[in-house]
């Protein structure tokens, strides 16, 4: 590498990192406690547990659920249940105060016993100090927005990484991998550091970083999607009235079933104008049964007024990379041990992040004492020889 | 600083079996359970159990 190219990686890396940097540290040091958010909200919160019964209860039907939701709203509109993923025995019913959700606006969430229908708990699923810390994770309270500036943020984080990449050889030529001269100026030290933790931490934050940016376009790429499958299923009922009566919400759920093969329904979306739903038709959520296919949701779309299969094809490769990209980016698909590894290497990423900017304001305030001595020294090294 | 030039291969021998670790270590854990959980944290448990161990070496006197 010539003694330019090392300059000119020099100078990506610098712009690349200084423009992310903030907004990357904040993401690390809101991140952590996410890394614990289900150990945290178990801890908490108390969530009642459906009550023990004979095994074969037959389940009361998802109708009945739905009705005793509106009986108790009438002013509020049904959009969505689930199977708790955590309880057994438990549909969360989900109803929000216009007949269209207003993005970012809280869904109230109602569980119900799933065999004797009883209620057992409201959730207006507002405040609280995780809920908050993951929508700054996610937007900075600014909504899709936030969510893709974010991304782009994420976009010039890789950047850097790649840039750190080429310009750690010059830096090591030297160098022992993993030496940290203490002796020294401080700053060789940190130096020393954010090449060592950057090093080591670099397939992860490659992985945790990309998935992240990933997850900023989910809504984009959801509503792509929906643009494309959609308008067809949708065409020869345009221009009737809205949908009034419903079909069997159960027999919905047995289409399903009997259309994908193998998988477990997790949720049902009810016809709305929504992003996340279409005017006519119950969205069926279903997961596949083994480990890796249990993070890929299938959705089955069931005319909402005849109850027939509408399609059930499985999703795009872009929604499949989305769906394998959460767990990767929320490291929480190993147990325990493997969210405190996330958190360990989270905290690496704090130090590389801390010590670019410490490295970064030194160099500004002493352009020409020792510690320019290992840059250039690296790049006299590095104009010698190309490889 | 006085250490004989490496060449790239020396200076990337180190990160790229760390790397490779890390990889099979995420990998894994999204394949199963159980065991495949138990080679996820041994996988990413080195790259971390080095850096622990080179942060806290003393420096070497060149």
């Amino acid at each position: 590498m010539t003694a330019r190219s090392v300059k000119w990686w020099s100078r990506v890396h610098k712009w690349t990192s200084l423009i992310c940097t903030l907004f990357l540290l904040m993401l690390c040091v809101t991140g952590l406690p996410l890394i614990f958010q289900d150990e945290i909200e178990d801890f908490v919160k108390f969530e009642t547990a459906a009550r023990e019964l004979p095994a074969d209860t037959p389940q009361a039907p998802l109708n009945r659920l739905v009705d005793a939701a509106r009986a108790r709203y009438p002013q509020r509109f049904v959009q969505v249940l689930n199977w708790d993923q955590d309880r057994a025995n438990i549909v969360n019913v989900f109803l929000s105060d216009t007949a269209v959700p207003v993005p970012g606006k809280r869904l109230l969430k109602l569980s119900f016993d799933s065999r004797t229908g009883d209620l057992l708990e409201e959730d207006a699923q507002e405040g609280g100090v995780i809920r908050t810390i993951r929508i700054i994770h996610r937007d900075m309270l600014m909504g899709l927005p936030g969510e893709l500036f974010l991304g782009a943020m994420g976009l010039l984080f890789v950047v850097s990484l790649v840039s750190g990449v080429v310009l750690y050889a010059p830096f090591m030529r030297r160098l022992a991998f993993g030496t940290v001269r203490h002796a020294g100026a401080r700053r060789v030290k940190w130096l020393d550091l954010h090449n060592l933790l950057g090093a080591v931490a670099l397939v992860w934050l490659f992985a945790v970083g990309l998935t992240g940016v990933i997850n900023t376009i989910s809504l984009p790429l959801f509503t792509a999607w929906r643009a494309q499958v959609l308008p067809e299923l949708i065409a020869p009922h345009r221009g009737k009235p809205p949908l009034t009566k419903f079909a069997d919400l159960d027999e919905a759920v047995t289409t399903a079933r009997r259309a994908l093969h193998g998988n477990t329904p997790t949720s049902i979306v009810l016809p709305t104008e929504a992003p996340f739903a279409t005017p006519r038709h119950f969205i069926v959520w279903t997961k596949g049964p083994t480990p890796i296919t249990s993070r890929l949701f299938t959705p089955a779309l069931i005319d909402a007024e005849t109850g027939q299969l509408a399609t059930a094809r499985s999703l795009p490769w872009y929604l499949r990379a989305l769906q394998v990209s959460r767990p990767l980016h929320f490291g929480d698909y190993g147990g325990l041990p493997l969210k405190i590894i996330w958190a360990l290497l989270d905290l690496a990423a704090i130090v590389v992040l801390g010590s670019g900017v410490y490295l970064w304001l030194g160099k500004r305030r002493s352009p020409d004492t020792t510690a320019q001595v290992p840059h250039r020294s690296a790049v006299a090294a590095a104009s010698t020889v190309s490889p | 600083m006085n250490r004989r030039r490496q060449t790239t291969a020396d200076i990337f021998r180190w990160p790229l079996w760390l790397g490779l670790l890390t990889a099979i270590g995420l990998a894994s854990a999204l394949f199963g359970d159980d065991g495949w959980d138990a080679l996820s944290w041994t996988a990413l448990a080195v790259p971390i159990v080095v850096l622990g161990w080179k942060v806290s070496r003393p420096t070497p006197k060149p």
